[in-house]
């Protein structure tokens, strides 16, 4: 590690560009904040408001009961801690039965399952809209939950068994002698030992898999049609595509209701997230 | 490597792996062979399919407005990927150093990734407006007229580049910074004290090193670009003034969805996977050659 380098030029410099690189790309933010606090009038008035006066917090109140923002927040919520678990559970067995145990195929089944990443979704879409259709899941949020606990139906879960895999292998063999030892089985190895070793691993992994269900439009896209069943994104997209008369400050503030849960989880996963790119092992 | 769970039954990594292998047979494996049947067929979903050969493929190919849509996906994959990899490897550039608040920074810049795609379409849908927008506003303000960025065909698919890079640089960012921290100091110090510039150290030494990184977003990016899909849904309803910003992706999707010709539609996911199938082969044989391996 190296020292801590003291103040000069060079370094000012570096602070002055990062400090405005970190305006320009939070500025968005900053003006969703603001829209989302203002009166219908104010949010067309030229030149523009920066800070509300006064801030409109109503407009929070306002879509969350009356733009049906607060039942999107619900399915949102419902389906995304659901899948997410869903999807944990099959990364996690599929990654520690390839990171600890030895049978034919292996190498083959890997590959496969990795190469799934390059498939566009474009290319299963229709046959997967299909399939949901014969399961008689079209319009019901099982489209959206049920795949997960197989990997899910377009993002595969190929990306976390890669992540965990490298996790799990570091674990190290002595603890699994010793625990055969005593007669576990690898289902216990998994629960007792594996798992709470990969609390880091499986954080960041979760949080990518909440982040890809949260924010995904495709899927409640292709399967849903009911207002009442819509998650955020999907809700979102359909508010501002119905009203031609623009509020603006209305549409940002059911944005940024939608955006404040990833935003929380992400500051409270993210001294892992640097580590994982770290760990990932992309060295080509 | 170590033989792990020596004793355990032959079943048991099957069992494991279970969940995802029906998941890979039932939404992936089984989609990919059936779209490949269905791009031979003519379907509407109502009826059963009907096989008539490649005429999918030789009708598109005789569209106007199928040209026109790889020309838009080819035109956005062109603006979208270099400036988006110049941009986060610049980003990663400036983050590299151990500077005190140097991790707030990192997370600073990554927080445009964790929002979703739908979120920032709408920000910036409002900070595009032309009438009562913020960036031409501020633009009005340095003595610029700003575009009609949403409206005038000229500009919208720049407009999509410029979102799509701020929502997605810190991603890559993140996976440069990631293969910065393996170049060696050593190296920086003695070029340093041989008096070799800052971008001379950059050309011969820090791009080098990281090729292999660089060569891993070439293709995963270039991938990403071409299903450009979440932006023109939100931004454009469709494809957008002059259908400027319909892209393959989602002609795809109306095809299938809204006009439910699903033969279509399926062939012209073939060719998109084609597409990408090759330039993936492209970009292979292109490292070869290109790549600092050591």
């Amino acid at each position: 590690m190296r020292t801590e380098q003291r103040l000069s030029l060079p370094i000012l410099l570096r602070y002055a560009g990062m400090i405005i690189i970190a305006l320009l790309l939070v500025a968005p933010f900053l003006w969703m904040i603001s829209t989302s606090l203002k009166s219908p009038e104010s949010v067309l008035r030229m030149p523009p408001e920066f800070l509300p006066r006064p801030p409109h917090f109503s407009n929070y109140k306002t879509v969350m009961e009356s733009m049906s923002i607060g039942l999107y927040f619900y399915n949102s919520v419902k389906i995304t801690v659901l899948g997410t678990i869903g999807e944990l559970i099959a990364a996690t067995c599929a990654a520690y039965a390839f990171a600890r145990m030895q049978f034919p195929g292996k190498k083959i089944v890997y590959t496969v399952l990795l190469a799934t990443m390059l498939i566009p979704f474009q290319v299963t879409m229709v046959p997967v809209f299909i399939v949901i259709r014969a399961l008689g899941w079209m319009d019901s949020q099982a489209s959206l939950i049920i795949p997960h606990f197989f990997g899910g139906a377009f993002a595969t879960a190929a990306f976390g068994i890669f992540l965990l895999r490298q996790f799990f292998e570091s674990i190290p063999r002595e603890l699994e002698d010793v625990y055969q030892i005593d007669g576990g089985g690898s289902f216990r190895f998994l629960w007792k030992i594996v798992i709470p070793l990969s609390k880091p691993a499986l954080s960041v992994l979760g949080l990518f898999i909440f982040m890809g269900i949260w924010n995904d439009l495709l899927s409640p896209v292709l399967f849903l049609s009911s207002d009442s069943k819509m998650p955020l994104p999907f809700g979102l997209a359909t508010l501002q595509a119905a009203s031609h008369v623009s509020r603006y400050d209305l549409l940002m503030a059911g944005t940024l209701i939608s955006v404040v849960p990833v935003i929380v989880l992400y500051l409270v996963v993210q001294r892992w997230v640097t580590d994982a790119f770290l760990r990932s092992g992309i060295k080509g | 490597m170590a033989r792990s769970f020596s004793r355990h039954k032959w079943y048991e990594p099957w069992l494991y792996l279970a969940p995802v292998l029906i998941g890979l047979c039932v939404f992936t494996a089984g989609p990919v062979l059936a779209s490949l049947f269905l791009s031979f067929t003519h379907w509407d979903v109502t009826s059963a399919p009907v096989f008539i050969g490649t005429a999918n493929y030789s009708l598109l190919f005789a569209s106007q407005l199928f040209w026109q849509v790889i020309g838009n996906t080819g035109y956005y994959v062109l603006l979208y990927v270099p400036c988006s990899i110049i941009v986060s490897l610049g980003l990663a550039l400036l983050l590299n150093e151990k500077l005190r608040g140097i991790a707030f920074f990192r997370t600073v810049y990554f927080l445009p990734v964790v929002t979703s795609m739908v979120a920032a379409a709408l920000i910036f849908g409002w900070l595009y407006n032309s009438d009562v927008g913020l960036l031409n506003f501020l633009l009005g303000k340095l003595g610029i007229t700003g575009p009609r960025w949403l409206e005038d065909p000229h500009w919208t698919m720049p407009s999509l580049v410029i979102l799509s890079v701020w929502k997605n640089a810190g991603y890559n960012m993140m996976i440069f910074l990631a293969g910065l921290s393996t170049v060696p100091l050593e190296l920086h110090e003695a070029a340093r004290l041989d008096g070799a510039s800052p971008a001379r150290r950059f050309f011969g030494i820090t791009l080098p090193l990281i090729s292999p990184v660089l060569f891993f977003v070439l293709i995963v990016t270039t991938i990403s670009a071409f299903q450009v899909f979440e932006q023109t849904y939100v931004l454009m309803h469709g494809g957008g003034p002059g259908n400027s910003t319909l892209t393959l992706s989602f002609y795809i999707w109306q095809t299938a969805f809204q006009f439910f010709n699903m033969g279509s539609a399926s062939a012209m996911a073939y060719i998109l996977f084609l597409i990408l199938g090759l330039l993936t082969l492209v970009q292979f044989w292109v490292r070869k050659r290109w790549v600092f391996t050591q």
